[in-house]
């Protein structure tokens, strides 16, 4: 074996071979990793329609045709979409819980009787291991005490990712 | 329902758009195609959805995006059989060790670094739905893609394609993108197969199968077109529309094996003649539509789709740094590396490692397949869009002070100075 050939097959052990062999043991470590709960897609929500109304701002859900939202989700992070009336609101996700600050849109509010500093807040638990995926919690708002939160229920119906801008 | 108002003027804003934005940038010395990759970003939510949400919402209505989409995918169906048709690995051959080992570590590096950011990314930026394996492999295969066609740009503007440099980081970028292709055909595989339930030795036999017979069998017939054109020193217009009709029914072939239309085009245009007049031809026919009207589609497409208002906060722009960075230092790092120790000087060594970081639009068309089998994460998804945009755009600037052009020049100079002396004392250059 020439000097040349020798260099390469040294170089060729230890620039590739040796670092496939990392990339082995990578894979193989990462599978105890664990990710944030899954949350992307398309929800249907289920509550009562009578005490959402009597919120403010809960008009605004009661309105539409087909009450659900869409998560759009990076991590622990999600982007929450309800219909046109309310603004694309931001997430978290700890653990199994889940927490939401969702805004109407400045036309929308003061339609809905909404004005004001009002944000609704959905805390949520998630049930990581029902099939499909779903949600149980409240929605309340913000700076009203004498607002009774509203239970709901809400059921993954559709596991697909924003494919629009988000 | 198609609006064709809508879709017409979506065509129009782009196409203007992109022209604008490219002519732009070819006046700072970059290529165009990364003018038209910026273009496409500016007019999603990332700029114009930011500043004129009503102007956006009017231009590229939601429900308008899926027509979009399906003009856009076409003109990379095209694109992909291009590109296959430009690529010829047997090129590797002829460049010896330092080439077979700067492709394979130019793949390996920033394969292995991007699995280690795994580690670090995946319960910070993926979700239980996607499994570690596939998240892995998938940052793995999106950072060691290169992008050829820009990198052939580049070379040719900078009148770099007959210097070494050039030579061998075109032979580099050919097997480069064969492998990234094939690996990521593994990762869709896998992710289809584990959604759809179907055994995955049935999807792999039938890929195998339906590879071979297009390598031993449908490339053989494929030589026709070449003799044709031999012949005629021209194909007719029902040649070239059988040329498409193929690599058509070829990326028919690899959807329906369950890996993903791109695979199959890519194929056809890989198994097709390499004769450079043919090859040469047929891309002046096909290119222009392509590149002037279908593909800024797609740099549209892809812009609507990157959110960047979604890198938010300190924590995420530092996530985002990184991945530029590992993305580099795999890339640009591993190719000088090994170029280095195979006896190039150290200042070309890292103008090829320069030259293989390059990604472009073959990365934009990977991480849309990521974000589309929902591998990737929408923020992600952003975050390598501009790893992407950062390492294709600063391949030109850092090129030029790394290797400017004199030194390009004095190196071919010396280089045909050589082969002359060679040739008049009947010497044999490979000294054998």
């Amino acid at each position: 074996m020439t000097h040349s050939n020798r260099n390469f097959v040294l170089a060729y052990l230890m620039l590739v071979a040796l670092p496939v062999l990392g990339l082995v043991g990578v894979l193989r470590s990462g599978r105890n990793l664990t990710a944030p709960i899954s949350l992307g897609g398309q929800w249907k929500i289920q509550m009562d329609a009578g005490k959402l109304a009597a919120l403010p701002c809960g008009k605004l859900l009661t309105t539409s045709q087909d009450p659900g939202f869409a998560i759009s989700q990076s991590g622990k992070n999600f982007t929450v979409n309800v219909g046109n009336s309310l603004t694309p609101s931001s997430g978290e996700i700890d653990g199994t819980a889940v927490m939401a600050r969702i805004m109407p849109s400045t036309g929308s509010a003061k339609d809905a009787g909404c004005g004001g500093e009002h944000v609704l807040s959905l805390t949520a638990t998630v049930d990581p291991k029902a099939n499909p995926r779903s949600l149980e919690g409240t929605l309340s708002v913000n700076d009203c005490p004498a607002c009774v939160p509203v239970e709901f229920h809400a059921v993954r119906v559709d596991q697909v990712k924003s494919k629009g801008g988000h | 329902m198609l609006n064709m108002f809508t879709l017409v003027l979506q065509i129009a804003v782009v196409l203007a758009v992109c022209r604008l934005v490219g002519t732009l940038f070819l006046k700072i010395h970059q290529p165009r195609v990364v003018g038209e990759m910026f273009a496409g970003i500016m007019l999603g939510p990332s700029l114009l959805g930011l500043i004129a949400p009503q102007v956006s919402a009017f231009v590229f209505p939601p429900s308008s995006l899926g027509f979009l989409n399906a003009l856009s995918q076409i003109g990379v169906i095209v694109f992909m059989f291009l590109v296959g048709l430009g690529i010829n690995p047997k090129e590797l051959k002829s460049q010896g060790h330092a080439a077979v080992l700067t492709s394979h570590v130019s793949i390996t590096a920033p394969f292995v670094l991007a699995s280690f950011l795994a580690i670090y990314l995946y319960p910070r930026l993926s979700d239980d739905s996607v499994p570690f394996m596939s998240f892995a492999l998938f940052m793995g295969a999106a950072m060691s893609i290169k992008a050829f066609p820009v990198l052939a740009r580049i070379l040719t503007e900078r009148d770099m394609l007959q210097s070494r440099l050039g030579t061998v980081a075109i032979a580099c970028a050919a097997v480069d993108d064969v492998t990234g292709w094939c690996i990521l055909a593994y990762i869709v595989l896998l992710i289809r197969s584990a959604n759809t339930g179907n055994p995955i030795w049935l999807t792999v036999g039938g890929l195998i199968a339906f590879a071979l017979i297009m390598i031993y069998g449908v490339q053989r017939l494929l030589r026709r077109f070449e003799s044709i054109y031999h012949e005629r020193s021209a194909l007719s217009d029902n040649a070239l529309a059988l040329m498409l009709l193929l690599a058509l029914v070829s990326a028919l072939c690899t959807e329906w094996l369950g890996i993903h239309l791109l695979f199959g085009s890519f194929l056809m245009g890989a198994i097709m003649p390499k004769e450079q007049k043919f090859v040469r031809y047929v891309l002046d026919r096909f290119e222009p539509i392509v590149v002037t009207l279908l593909l800024p589609l797609f740099f549209a497409f892809t812009g609507l789709r990157t959110n960047i208002a979604l890198v938010r906060g300190r924590e995420m722009w530092m996530y985002c740094g990184v991945i530029i960075l590992v993305a580099t230092t795999g890339k640009l790092g591993g190719s000088m590396l090994a170029s280095w120790w195979t006896g190039m000087p150290a200042r070309e060594a890292a103008g090829l490692g320069t030259l293989m970081n390059t990604r472009g639009l073959m990365e934009l068309v990977i991480l849309n397949i990521g974000l589309d089998i929902k591998v990737i994460s929408p923020a992600l998804f952003s975050m390598m869009v501009l790893m992407a945009l950062t390492t294709t755009f600063m391949t030109s600037p850092a090129l030029e002070v790394i290797c400017p052009d004199k030194m390009v020049r004095a190196g071919m100079e010396a280089a045909t100075r050589e082969e002359l002396a060679v040739g008049q004392l009947g010497l044999n250059p490979a000294g054998d």
